[in-house]
């Protein structure tokens, strides 16, 4: 009777260690395709410009299509942005005023592909929009969270409302994911290819992120003190978490995502050592960044360098 | 024990082959194989097959582990898939020329040493230990390797459990018909048989056993496949097909970069990062190792539907020349041959046929 006992429990424990859902990927709560909608935060442009109308965004979700991979690479015609990759819609008033954040370093064929498939994903999407590239240019390992506080600094500094802080190499592959931002800070690489559409765990924060500025300067932006690769996402997530911003998802047929394959970078050996000091690191972040940068304005996105 | 000494064995101690008692130390000593062997070696001579067969039996029988109460026998034949296994895993991980090369190795010295043990060890459990390994190793490397890599979900991993369960059910029940078969045989045989040759009934020299309307015998399941466990075995074969490419395909769209094939269903498009970091390059050795068994299992399962159909056994259908197996076997007598639909339906329905010399049917 004992053994048996015994022996009824160790298959229960097998069972449970193999089968234990933290060691798989994770279902997720997520908006709806119709809340998605009233989630989106719109707002009327400060100056009062005379244009006919506000733009609608209500159809640009509901007439959400699946764009093939195979076409990301296929040269589409836009409109030519000004100066700086900034763009406004001419025939309506636009409510979302985004800035595409990217950090970057030394990934020219990457950067190509991105900025010609963003302008045309974005235009079709009837929001004022701007591409800021922040570029590392010392021989440190990346750091990845710092170049997002120098883009924010420079959006925030132009007035925009929205901030998507974005990965280079993420192609959004649904129309109906609207680059605007919603109530909450929201993950928007949810469903990414290379992760087999699946989120390998819950509190997973990083590829593309839309986030409002006011909520971004409240939370002192990123740490700064990440270099390498990981850790600076799950750090971010701490800190709203700890301001009560917890972060949601839309639902997975809005945030389907491919990567642009490239070779794996050496994983950050310190990244949990410094994840533990996270709540110390608090206060480090935008108001932190005493560093200046220089600001140029290419055709298709403004550059941020730090100097 | 039988030669009437009363002492017990100490733990480095074993009775041998001729039930003598010997010393793992001895083992060099005393064989008249080794000798012949040797001495042929040095003289030029060549070695005969039955020199072989005494070697290898002795070597088996001299190869042992110190034990309470007597050293007890691990034989180097099982053990070998044991250590070859893991270690062509390991070095295949390194590069894709790795892979290749043990791969074709592997393949050759199987195709050698099945020859080699079919001849001089018969009764050898180095093809079942193989699949064994196999399983285990597979199964490991998916749970403990691709699993962490957070990709796959509970119930693609509980789904993948169901079909391995449901492949070494089948494998189990399939080796208990067979025993129960041989169990039941043993006396059913010399009670009804009086020493006349029987129709029907084929020697199995790895069984021991005459086994009525014998397919063949497997010796990766180390298994008599007959009509009584006939079904059992195509089905094994199907789970064993449906786990291995299942568990391959959620290992490669796992490493690999994967694409939208249909709705939700997902293949690789691009392996070329996995030999980049070792975990990474173990699973897409698994994975490729699942495939190449899946695809000679289905080979395997088609030949079986195929000769179930037109009802020739495995056996008599290996002795065929090949004008006949160009004709699909239809131009000889096929004494089991009952008709494409009741040949598939005697092995279906008819599990647990009786097997009475008066009512057998051939």
């Amino acid at each position: 009777m004992l053994t048996k006992c015994v022996q009824l429990l160790c298959v229960t424990a097998v069972f449970v260690a193999v089968y234990f859902p933290a060691r798989h990927a994770r279902h997720y709560d997520y908006v709806t395709l119709e809340n998605a909608i009233k989630e989106i935060v719109l707002r009327a442009p400060g100056t009062a410009l005379l244009r006919s109308k506000n733009c609608t965004y209500r159809n640009v979700i509901l007439n959400n299509q699946e764009i093939p991979v195979s076409k990301i690479t296929k040269t589409s015609y836009f409109v030519q942005p000004l100066p700086g990759g900034e763009y406004i819609p001419r025939h309506c008033t636009p409510l979302i005023k985004t800035a595409v954040i990217i950090p970057y370093r030394n990934r020219t064929e990457q950067l190509n592909v991105f900025v010609k498939y963003m302008h045309k994903f974005l235009q079709n999407q009837n929001i004022h929009y701007r591409l800021i590239l922040a570029e590392q240019n010392d021989t440190l390992p990346f750091n990845r969270a710092k170049m997002i506080n120098f883009g924010a600094h420079l959006a925030i500094a132009l007035n925009y409302s929205c901030l998507i802080l974005h990965d280079v190499d993420l192609i959004p592959l649904t129309t109906g994911n609207l680059y605007g931002c919603s109530n909450r800070p929201r993950h928007m690489s949810s469903s990414l290819d290379t992760f087999r559409y699946n989120l390998p765990y819950l509190t997973l924060f990083g590829g593309a992120i839309a986030i409002l500025a006011d909520q971004f300067r409240k939370v002192n932006g990123m740490s700064n003190s990440f270099y390498g690769w990981g850790g600076e996402d799950d750090d971010f997530y701490e800190r709203l978490e700890a301001h009560k911003l917890l972060p949601y998802r839309f639902t997975p047929e809005l945030s389907k995502y491919t990567m642009l394959v490239h070779k794996k970078q050496p994983k950050n050996d310190g990244r949990f050592e410094k994840l533990s000091k996270s709540l110390e690191n608090l206060r480090d972040g935008l108001n932190t960044l005493t560093q200046k940068y220089s600001v140029y304005l290419e055709d298709l996105y403004t550059k941020v360098v730090p100097i | 024990m039988k030669n009437g000494d009363t002492d017990d064995l100490c733990c480095c101690e074993y009775y041998d082959l001729s039930n003598e008692r010997n010393h793992i130390l001895a083992c060099l000593c005393n064989c008249v194989d080794l000798d012949e062997a040797v001495d042929n070696l040095v003289k030029g001579k060549k070695v005969s097959d039955q020199n072989k067969a005494g070697l290898t039996n002795t070597m088996r029988d001299r190869l042992r582990v110190p034990w309470i109460g007597g050293a007890i026998q691990v034989s180097f034949d099982s053990l070998l898939p044991v250590i070859i296994l893991p270690l062509v895993f390991l070095v295949s991980s390194l590069s894709l020329w790795w892979t290749a090369f043990s791969f074709t190795t592997i393949g050759v010295f199987i195709l050698l040493i099945s020859n080699f043990f079919v001849r001089t060890i018969p009764k050898t459990k180095f093809f079942f230990v193989w699949t064994v390994t196999s399983i285990v190793l597979l199964y490991f490397i998916f749970e403990f390797v691709v699993i962490p890599f957070l990709e796959i979900l509970v119930e693609e991993n509980i789904a993948l459990s169901v079909l391995i369960f449901g492949f070494i059910m089948c494998l189990y029940l399939m080796k208990l018909r067979a025993n129960q078969l041989i169990a039941a045989l043993d006396d059913e045989s010399q009670l009804s048989f009086n020493g006349k040759s029987i129709e029907g009934f084929y020697a199995c020299k790895i069984c021991d056993c005459k086994i009525p309307d014998k397919d063949h015998h497997c010796v990766w399941f180390d298994c008599c496949i007959s009509r009584h466990n006939h079904c059992l075995f195509l089905l094994s074969l199907f789970f064993a097909i449906a786990a291995l490419l299942y568990s391959s395909n959620l290992t490669l769209t796992s490493v690999c970069h994967p694409y939208e094939f249909f709705k939700t269903i997902l293949l690789p498009d691009d392996c070329s990062d996995v030999y980049f970091q070792f975990e990474l390059g173990l699973s897409f050795v698994s994975a490729v190792y699942s495939i190449l068994i899946a695809i000679l299992l289905w080979l395997i399962l088609m030949q079986q539907m195929f000769l179930i159909s037109v009802g020739i056994p495995l056996k008599d259908w290996v002795k065929l020349p090949l004008s006949s197996k160009l004709c699909l076997g239809l131009n000889r007598l096929r004494p089991h041959n009952r008709g494409l639909i009741r040949n598939w339906l005697r092995i279906v329905c008819e599990i647990t046929p009786k097997y009475t010399p008066i009512n057998r049917d051939v």
